[in-house]
């Protein structure tokens, strides 16, 4: 029997020997034949040398680009024996003496004696390659194409905003060249925008014109600067500085668009974050009445089951405490250590969709067991269950500290919640999207939970009078329970969430306890209509402030202030609602 | 056998004689002690960052007083620690402060981290006389007769990082930071010698503030301790940097950092086109980040643990050994790193040493007038330390590339940077001198 996730390694060979006739099939430039014509090109001289140049740069590859820059540097030498010159690179490890191995740029082997042993020399034992001022302007020119050239989108997009910003004209036939081959959209435009802004440098005033218009058309938001440049140019033509004030209007325009439909964003984010960190409160504070302060410890529990089952992935997880407290001259010991997967690539990535259910069911059972020991006898007495909580909450920091260390945790975010796109510019992070789409699917889930489930109908109607429901014959002990274990496993939830966009730490839980009793306590106690709704209230007002303020510490002073003046007109907030219990 | 009176008068004579010689012998093989105070916080927030210098500090006194101590006159003297817990708590900070000079009666005091905490101990080491060195990069514009700063000033730091950036052709910096008085202080000097280096005022990103008479008195952008949500900023970031050739220079301390660089990395803004350059992460720092979204971004420093020459990795190595063999309480052995800030506290400690074997004395008059002399050197993991008049040291300074394995890659290096601790009044001096 195979293991799970094991790919047999005859499918290995079979994949390799498939990608090599695949590679060999597309005519993949011979990196062997690469190198001959290197050494050649160094080797030559005049027009033959730039000839070669111009070969060496349509083949895009890495090699070509090492060697090129190590030769604009004057590290590329030339070895000399027998009448025969050799070009060579001297290796990066240099012995005591300074002196490094060559490295023939021929066929990428070290240059040796007629002994076999090879040879070691230092910089100045050899002659460097001769690099005059023409020449290097053609290395420089061949990198920029190589560049150009590169297998990644966004390489090749990183590359052509440098040239479009480098007010140098001879890059435009070079841009062009590439439009005409490129496939990529993004990339596409980024080279009509590269070109319109190199044509702003042109003394032509109707090419600049042709420029302006171009980039008005386009809205990238990068040639803001190079327009605002241009229209205060004291030698600028007055129908270009009137068309260049006019595209940077144009592109404020645009950039406040972006910013009012980005904040919008940003507020359904932070919205989703803190109703992702609320829900589980409003389930053990909101429904079942328990001012519970140890809500903060159970995101804690899930954010470093998250980090333990990435630890797991990886290369395992081991951890030990040492009590200090001595029997007998031995002192109390207690460790352990799981063996990890060693997973890589996308089974390593998916360690998040493993850890998402285990930290519910791992705060779900932290919860089950603070409820039959602590909460239980603390029904009738909320006040109670505030010192209660409070405690249960500091027993479990220290816990944490003894067992992660005090210090925070490093949990890396898989790839695939890395990384954005952009829908006219303005930028929806993965990570962020995935929050929205995951407070939908927990409120959803928590709905459909209380209203549509005979589960939640117990819920509801222990919850609204407790005796009575007993007295119906509804096993109150264990509702109660599973309640308050539900509510802890949404907070494990956000935990496993909150580890992706911020610290992993044995205080992680009090920096969002205040912000859940807020959003519980607007929303109106009891109810999660309500907590949805001053969750995402919260989050816009708090973004739409920074945005108009310019500072993120007035933003949530003012919601802070509103909050307290919303609660003095209306106590029960957003959504009060009536219940018996809360009498 | 009967002794004769006289005889034995000689022969106890003879083992008086002995006994008390031994007893001299004795003691002057078991040297003396100077007690030596460390005061940083054990406990608290600042725990984290500071119990590092404490072992630091234990580590340099365990190794002078193996090699047989320091040398005053032809005695020789053991370190005694006396270690006392500033638990992160400013004024206590004060009280210990004054416990270690008027009680303990120690030569020297090796602490504090936060500028805040120096603050509060300052006038009682001024009332006391009493002798502090500071190993923690800070803001400057400060300087007392009984304090040296073995830590980086502005101008060993940040300073040559924007050097750094301007010579790599950067024409675009925003400024973020954390809201208080080291972020605060060191934009604003370096507002001003990014306006006296043709970077324009729109230029600078983060925001300005000014008071009532126009004077710039704020600038960047500031977020409080703890700050979790980065997103405007970094969207602003992204807007600032679209025009190309800009970089951002980050003093936002603590694990605010964390989400900062994960919506940095979100944003798509790579080392490549816009550089992040941080001051307060160091090796001990980045232990607790995520590495792998701040590979390429920029830091400076004194020290780097990467530092390739012989004298580093000898330090490495015993400070490995020490760790493994020693058995002072609460020292955590596991998983450690060392930093610019740690290096620091050493290397002050073999300052104050070759300054009061140079006096002979451990009088503080005395050991300041040797430090003040300008010929008191240590020859440290970072390079060549030199106290000056100035209460500063001249040191290397590096700009470093982070890597995935939570180490530096030193691309450049400033050799024998005097540090400068007033630089504002300089500053305004000359712009107001380019602007007439």
């Amino acid at each position: 029997m195979t293991k799970p996730g094991r790919i047999p390694p005859w499918l290995w060979l079979a994949l390799l020997f498939l990608s090599g006739m695949v590679y060999a099939a597309l005519g993949a430039p011979d990196e062997a034949v690469i190198r001959q014509q290197m050494a050649q090109a160094i080797l030559s001289e005049g027009t033959n040398q730039q000839k070669l140049l111009g070969d060496l740069a349509d083949t895009g590859s890495k090699v070509v680009r090492d060697v090129l820059s190590a030769w604009s540097h004057d590290a590329v030498f030339i070895y000399e024996s027998n009448n025969a010159k050799t070009p060579v690179l001297l290796e990066d490890a240099q012995d005591a003496g300074g002196k490094a191995r060559a490295i023939r740029i021929i066929d990428g082997q070290f240059v040796k004696d007629a002994k076999g042993m090879e040879l070691r020399f230092g910089a100045n034992d050899l002659n460097s390659a001769d690099v005059d001022m023409r020449l290097r302007k053609g290395i420089q020119q061949a990198l920029d194409s190589l560049a150009l050239a590169d297998a990644d989108p966004e390489a090749r997009e990183s590359a052509v905003s440098k040239l479009g910003n480098s007010q140098k004209l001879q890059y435009i036939p070079i841009l062009r060249a590439r439009r005409g081959v490129e496939s990529n959209a993004s990339v596409k435009k980024a080279i009509d925008s590269a070109v319109a802004l190199l044509q702003l440098s042109d003394t032509n005033s109707a090419t600049q014109l042709a420029g302006v218009a171009e980039l008005a058309r386009l809205k990238d938001m990068g040639s803001l600067d190079a327009l605002k440049r241009l229209a205060a140019k004291p030698d600028c033509a007055p129908p270009v500085a009137k068309a260049a004030n006019d595209a940077v209007r144009g592109l404020e325009e645009h950039i406040a668009r972006v910013n009012f439909f980005g904040t919008i964003f940003h507020g359904i984010s932070l919205g989703s974050v803190l109703l992702v960190v609320a829900l589980g409160l409003s389930i053990t504070f909101g429904l079942m009445g328990i001012i519970n302060m140890a809500h903060g410890e159970m995101i804690a529990v899930g954010a470093y089951t998250c980090y333990v089952v990435q630890n797991l992935f990886g290369s395992g997880f081991g951890f030990s405490i040492v009590f200090p407290i001595s029997f007998g001259g031995s002192q109390l010991h207690f460790g352990m250590h799981l063996p990890g997967l060693n997973a890589t690539g996308w089974v390593y990535e998916g360690y998040f969709l493993v850890a998402l259910p285990l930290s519910f069911v791992m705060a779900a059972l932290a919860g089950l067991v603070m409820e039959r020991t602590v909460i239980r006898f603390l029904y009738r007495r909320p006040l109670e269950s505030l010192l209660a909580t409070w405690g249960v909450s500091l027993v479990m920091q220290q816990l944490f500290r003894m067992v992660f260390g005090a210090n925070n945790v490093q949990v890396s975010s898989p790839a695939w919640l890395q990384g954005h796109f952009s829908i006219n510019d303005v930028l929806f992070g993965y990570n962020r999207v995935f929050v929205v789409g995951f407070a939908i699917v927990i409120v959803a889930g928590t709905w459909l939970l209380l209203t549509k489930t005979p589960l939640g109908l117990l819920i509801r109607a222990v919850m609204q009078n407790r005796n009575m429901a007993a007295c119906l014959g509804v096993p109150t002990q264990r509702i109660n329970m599973m309640t308050f274990a539900f509510g802890s496993g949404l907070a494990g939830l956000a935990g496993a969430f909150l580890s992706q966009i911020g610290n992993v730490g044995p205080s992680l839980g009090q920096s969002y306890i205040v912000d859940s009793f807020m959003t519980v306590v607007l929303g109106g106690v009891g109810s999660i209509v309500g907590t949805v709704c001053s969750a995402f209230g919260i989050g816009t007002a708090d973004q739409v402030l920074q945005q108009t303020t310019g500072s993120p510490v007035t933003g949530k002073i003012v919601v802070l202030v509103a909050i307290i003046m919303f609660l003095q007109w209306k106590p029960g907030g957003l959504f009060a609602s009536r219940s018996r219990s809360l009498d | 056998m009967k002794l004769n009176p006289y005889v034995l008068k000689r022969r106890l004579g003879k083992w008086v004689a002995c006994a008390a010689a031994f007893v001299l012998a004795v003691q002057s093989a078991t040297a003396e002690t100077v007690k030596v105070g460390i005061l940083h916080s054990l406990r608290g927030t600042m725990a984290i960052s500071e119990t590092s210098l404490r072992d630091v500090l234990l580590f340099a006194f365990d190794e002078i007083n193996k090699a047989g101590g320091i040398k005053i006159g032809d005695k020789m003297y053991m370190i005694e620690p006396v270690i006392v817990d500033g638990a992160s708590n400013w004024p206590l900070f004060a009280e210990k402060a004054k416990q270690l000079l008027e009680e303990d009666k120690v030569a020297v005091v090796f602490g504090c981290w936060t500028s805040v905490s120096r603050k509060s101990v300052l006038p009682v080491f001024e009332k006391d006389n009493g002798l502090l060195f500071y190993p923690v990069q800070y803001e400057g514009e400060e300087l007392s007769k009984n304090i040296f700063y073995t830590a980086e000033a502005v101008n060993q730091q940040a300073i040559p990082a924007v050097d750094y950036m301007l010579a790599q052709g950067k024409k675009k910096f925003y400024l973020i930071g954390t809201d208080y008085v080291y972020p605060q202080t060191t934009n604003l000097i370096l507002y001003k010698y990014l306006l006296l280096h043709g970077i324009k005022i729109e230029d600078i990103g983060g925001g300005l503030r000014k008071d009532d008479s126009g004077k710039v008195i704020s600038a960047g952008k500031y977020t409080p301790f703890s700050h979790t949500d980065y997103q405007q900023i970094v969207a602003e970031i992204k807007q600032f940097a679209a025009g190309g050739d800009a970089c951002v220079i980050n003093t936002i301390n603590g694990d605010s950092n964390v989400p900062f660089f994960k919506e940095v990395a979100a944003a798509g803004l790579t080392p490549a086109d816009c550089p992040v350059v941080s001051f307060s992460l160091a090796e001990d720092e980045l232990r607790a980040l995520p590495t792998k979204d701040l590979v390429g971004e920029l830091g400076c420093w004194t020290y780097f643990m990467s530092i390739n020459t012989p004298e580093n990795k000898d330090f490495l190595g015993r400070w490995d050994s020490w760790l493994k063999t020693e058995d002072h309480p609460g020292v955590v052995k596991e998983k450690r790193a060392m930093d610019s800030p740690m290096v620091l506290s050493y290397d002050g400690v073999y300052l104050w040493k070759e300054a009061a074997e140079k006096a002979g004395s451990f009088d503080v008059g005395k050991v300041r007038a040797e430090l003040e002399s300008g010929t008191i050197s240590f020859n440290g993991p970072g390079g060549k330390n030199t106290m000056e008049m100035n209460h500063h040291t001249v040191k290397n300074v590096y700009i470093g590339e982070t890597r995935a394995n939570g180490q530096f890659k030193i691309l450049k290096t400033f050799d024998g940077v005097a540090g400068e601790p007033f630089l504002l009044k300089d500053l305004d001096a000359k712009l107001a001198a380019a602007s007439k």
